[in-house]
């Protein structure tokens, strides 16, 4: 008797329950065309365009792997390939050390959720000029003649002005772990917030003295926080080309930078081949990153 | 010569702005004691406790520990162990590491063989076998409690604060979990203080009862000591098992606004009030009463509640013991007289 009502009301219940979700899925209807149109087909595009035959002047749909093979026969494009790895790992690692104490601070350190708030807000306070901007203002401060050069000579700890701050790569380390840390701190410190803070009495009445806490308990709890902002930080320095130019006077090519040269000299395959590499690249690294931590449990 | 206790608290007091959150609180809790601490939410009770094991700075005051004193360490260095009303289990670790937790990470480093045994023997001990690998949002309420309490006792602590430890559970399984409290406590011997705000948990529970009002200490004694004799009306209040009346005393007599009663038991307080038991209350005889209309009753298994009103609309309860034969039975909105014997009545002032 309760079988057969209950298989009955299963009956009812199910076009029901199927043509609402059909309903659901009109919902992202307008974001899967956009997203195929913008998105799905230029990335296909680029892949194909990649395997066209590039002439000096022209650019012809005849399939070949010559750009390919000119990408790794070449030393200046494997070299900025590994340039592009070394400085992404650095920044990566530059902005972990510099965020993560900070987003700490914000994060656990300051009770008070208004100051919290503003703490944040201030970290995004440099993007209210422009990118450009924000790189160019770096070169009045490394230059030879610059601030920092000055200021340590006035203070006697250096007689000779540090060269090695501009131009170079450490200058290109420096800006991007400027504009990108709060990428990190923002993700890191949510996460840091939405520890119970009983969690974190119970493992010190338990004996753990603060590192203890910290290595045991704080930042395996923020470990998806970390993930989350070295996607961000990893998708955008991968394709950075703008700070690498400003602050290295084109001594550091990176990848994102032979793409803008490429194109500029309309070839388009060669560029479309450093997409793929770089795009590849990416894509790695985040389904790296995403096996660390399961964020389907965070959400 | 007296065992020097295991907890001793003098004066302490802690200061939220102008308002005192703990005022002079002094008592102290013996070894393989269960000492209760009752009082209604906002007494400070959570902050005395939070105190004890160091989360909170106080204004003044001294907390000892073995004759010790601990006032100025931090909470991993007092071997005092906390379980939190919400459990604050680490939710990244297994049963099994969350109780590991202590030993492995403790002021004392453990070799993680014995960590392990341990371990083992405290998940044995609370129930938890066979438990270990399972992560702490997979087992149910009943069962995360007893994960806190054997990461708490597999330190091995001197004292053990329970912070409202059956709050969070339904009632069947509190009934179920204060056995399971007091087998746990009797086969360490650690002395257990606990924090409550239910009256029958603070009753059942304590060897001693210590009722906080208002940051202070009303009263400190054995829980039949307390219900019989409360120290003073809020107490009495507080136990939910008196019917309290303003008034003064005036000569041989209690005054109120309901007429004089006899004065019965005398306690001085600063407080006036007369107070009776529900169960001491009858519908005829005795030498005190007072008229009130009937509203209605609530039947608790082993005795009935019948609900009076006086006519200015105060509530008068009358508990009757099933045991004591059948329940009188009373027409609503009919007025009868409610009666106790002189020496059951308390007369505070």
């Amino acid at each position: 008797m309760t079988t057969t009502e209950l298989s009955a009301s299963a009956i009812e219940m199910a076009p029901q329950s199927s043509s609402k979700s059909g309903g659901a899925y009109l919902l992202i209807g307008p974001a899967v065309v956009w997203m195929t149109l913008f998105l799905v087909v230029p990335m296909a595009m680029i892949v194909y365009v990649s395997f066209w035959t590039q002439t000096t002047f022209k650019i012809e749909s005849t399939l070949t792997l010559a750009s390919w093979r000119t990408f790794f026969a070449s030393d200046t494009y494997l070299s900025s390939l590994w340039t592009t790895i070394r400085i992404w790992l650095t920044v990566l690692a530059a902005t972990f050390f510099v965020g993560y104490p900070t987003a700490l601070f914000v994060g656990l350190f300051v009770k008070n959720k208004t100051l919290q708030t503003a703490l944040l807000v201030l970290c995004v306070i440099p993007f209210w000029t422009s990118f450009l901007i924000r790189v160019v203002a770096w070169r009045p401060m490394l230059g030879k003649e610059g601030a920092i050069n000055i200021l340590l000579m006035k203070a006697g700890i250096i007689h000779q002005p540090i060269e090695a701050l501009l131009f170079t790569e450490l200058s290109v380390v420096i800006g991007m772990t400027q504009i990108y840390v709060v990428f990190m701190v923002g993700p890191i410190a949510f996460m840091l917030g939405r520890i119970d803070p009983n969690i974190l009495e119970a493992a010190r009445d338990l004996g753990a003295g603060f590192w203890r806490v910290l290595r045991k308990i704080i930042f395996p709890l923020s470990l998806p926080g970390v993930v989350v902002g070295a996607i961000f930080v990893t998708v955008m320095v991968l394709g950075e080309f703008a700070t690498s130019a400003a602050l290295s006077g084109r001594k550091v090519n990176l990848l994102g930078n032979i793409i803008v040269t490429q194109v500029g000299s309309l070839k388009w395959a060669l560029a479309s081949v450093v997409g793929v590499i770089l795009t590849t690249i990416m894509a790695i690294v985040i389904a790296g990153l995403l096996l660390v931590v399961d964020l389907k449990k965070e959400l | 010569m007296a065992e020097v206790p295991v907890l001793r608290l003098e004066g302490l007091t802690k200061l939220f702005g102008e308002r005192a959150a703990l005022d002079n609180v002094s008592f102290s809790v013996n070894s393989g004691e269960y000492v209760s601490l009752l009082g209604p939410s906002g007494s400070g009770k959570t902050v005395l406790l939070r105190a004890i094991a160091g989360f909170e700075t106080l204004q003044s005051g001294r907390v000892l520990l073995k004759g010790k004193d601990v006032t100025s360490r931090p909470p991993y260095l007092r071997d005092i162990g906390f379980v939190f009303q919400n459990f604050a289990l680490f939710p990244h670790l297994s049963v099994f590491d969350n109780v590991a937790f202590g030993p492995r990470n403790g002021a004392q480093p453990t070799p993680e063989h014995e960590a392990r045994a341990r371990t083992l023997e405290m998940l044995e001990l609370v129930g938890l076998k066979g438990f270990e690998d399972r992560a702490v949002h997979q087992i149910s309420g009943g069962q995360k409690q007893r994960v806190a309490l054997a990461r708490t006792l597999v330190i091995r602590p001197e004292l053990v604060l329970l912070d409202e430890p059956l709050g969070a559970l339904d009632a069947n399984l509190r009934l179920r979990m204060r056995g399971e409290l007091r087998r746990i406590r009797e086969q360490l011997g650690i002395p257990f203080l606990h924090v409550t705000g239910s009256e029958t948990e603070a009753l059942a529970m304590g060897d001693r009862l210590i009722v906080l009002d208002s940051g202070k200490m009303s009263q400190f004694g054995r829980p039949s000591d307390i219900y019989d004799r409360p120290a003073n009306p809020n107490v009495a209040r507080f136990l939910n098992c008196y019917n309290v009346f303003d008034g003064s005393i005036e000569g041989e007599s209690f005054r109120t606004a309901y007429g004089s009663f006899p004065l019965g038991q005398r306690v001085a307080s600063a407080q006036p009030a007369y107070a009776v038991r529900y169960d001491r209350l009858k519908p005829d005889g005795g030498e005190a009463g007072l008229p009130a209309a009937y509203v209605a009753s609530e039947y608790l298994g082993s005795s009935i509640v019948h609900f009076f009103e006086t006519p200015d609309g105060k509530v008068i309860e009358l508990e009757h013991h099933l045991s004591n034969g059948p329940p009188d039975s009373y027409s609503p909105g009919q007025t009868y007289r409610l009666a106790w014997n002189a020496d059951d009545g308390i007369a505070f002032g």
